[in-house]
């Protein structure tokens, strides 16, 4: 995949997840599409850092990097960074995400056919098992510390 | 790739029943759109699409960084609940997972099944130690499709089963959705806000720091911590759960 292609792939998706923002969450146009931009903006930003700095870290690691950076209290574009991002709704950017991770199964489901009910428990286990105990962990822990 | 886009549009207009949210049925009618049958995408775009979607999971991330940053202090404040929980994550798998791989019957398999939850950073850890053929391999790769197909499904539905129990604090419930794959975390935390709409900000905050841990220290944790102990329990819980495996000789 080229650069052109990714920025294509970004615009698309901001222009989509605007959409989603108006016709699902009943966000004035200007304000969705002015969040997504920063959005996909602070992304390929923090893809393009990923890219050309050194350490080989992953692009989490950056893009979380930039996006914590560009709100925290002494970023100078924090206040309009925030105003514009909190109208685009998280679940608004799930839908759009998620509906492309649907596109994929396909490529998949031919193999996941062949496989035993047997690997299907132990998946659901596994999931079931990562997402309980640190939900456990962190019960206790917030308690211990009295932050719930 | 962009008139796939055109019939998932308007899904958040659909009512929400429950717990099954408009992501989920968004989720399902790609599947549907994707389905080899319909013949409806060529293999050149499904291989395309499963990159696309390795850079679309990175908006998620952007968007979850900028419900951090405004907070960093109060995500700090839970720091320590925040990394301690990881364990959880991290031996979770290993805790569930493995007795029922192996009282299940499957072999070696399960060491690469539930080392950990088997995403892209994982693969790659047993496919340099192992090899993808070898029988731990076949497990990472295994689970990595089972996650693909329904993992954010699965994910998604027992966060909002567990949400709506009120056993769990929301907050502990958001560090728990930070599994480590963006898509999965996405819908359990989806599920969570929508069971408590008042606390929206801070869950997304508490999944998204979580997330962001179990990624990056998870690659180290997993090769240095979980793998090893995965295989250590192997050898012990062999014997007890599965008795004809070790007079086979293990091979399988």
């Amino acid at each position: 995949m080229n650069w052109t292609e990714e920025f294509l792939i970004f615009i698309t998706a901001g222009l989509i997840s605007a959409a989603v923002c108006i016709t699902g969450y009943h966000v004035p146009a200007g304000d969705a599409f002015l969040g997504c931009f920063i959005i996909v903006g602070i992304t390929l930003l923090g893809i393009v850092l990923a890219k050309i700095l050194p350490g080989n870290l992953p692009m989490v690691f950056w893009v979380s990097i930039l996006a914590i950076a560009a709100t925290t209290p002494i970023s100078p574009v924090a206040a309009i960074v925030t105003e514009y991002t909190t109208k685009v709704d998280f679940l608004a950017l799930c839908t759009v995400v998620l509906s492309y991770a649907g596109l994929t199964i396909g490529k998949d489901i031919g193999m996941f056919r062949q496989m035993s009910w047997r690997i299907i428990i132990v998946a659901l286990a596994v999931y079931t098992g990562t997402f309980f105990f640190a939900t456990l962990i962190a019960q206790i822990m917030l308690h211990l510390e009295g932050i719930i | 790739m962009v008139s796939e886009w055109i019939g998932v549009k308007k899904i958040p207009l659909g009512p929400g029943v429950l717990l099954f949210l408009p992501m989920l049925y968004a989720m399902v009618l790609g599947a549907i759109i994707s389905l080899p049958k319909l013949k409806l995408l060529n293999d050149h775009e499904m291989k395309h699409s499963t990159a696309v979607l390795g850079l679309l999971t990175m908006l998620l991330v952007t968007k979850l960084g900028v419900v951090i940053g405004p907070s960093l202090a109060k995500v700090a404040e839970a720091g320590m609940a925040l990394s301690i929980q990881e364990l959880g994550h991290f031996t979770g798998t290993v805790i569930i997972g493995l007795p029922i791989a192996i009282a299940l019957g499957l072999g070696r398999e399960s060491v690469g099944a539930t080392f950990s939850i088997d995403r892209e950073p994982n693969i790659a850890i047993i496919a340099e130690k192992y090899g993808l053929s070898s029988p731990e391999g076949r497990g990472v790769m295994a689970i990595y499709i089972c996650g693909t197909v329904f993992g954010a499904i699965w994910i998604g539905l027992i966060a909002g089963f567990l949400a709506a129990m009120h056993i769990f604090h929301p907050f502990a419930l958001a560090m728990g959705s930070g599994v480590g794959s963006g898509s999965m975390m996405a819908a359990a935390t989806g599920a969570i806000a929508t069971v408590f709409p008042e606390y929206k900000q801070e869950i997304l905050m508490y999944a998204g720091a979580s997330n962001l841990l179990t990624t990056i220290v998870g690659i180290y944790f997993c090769l240095f911590i979980s793998l090893p102990l995965t295989n250590y329990f192997y050898k012990k819980l062999t014997p007890i759960l599965a008795p004809k495996h070790v007079k086979d000789g293990e091979s399988k």
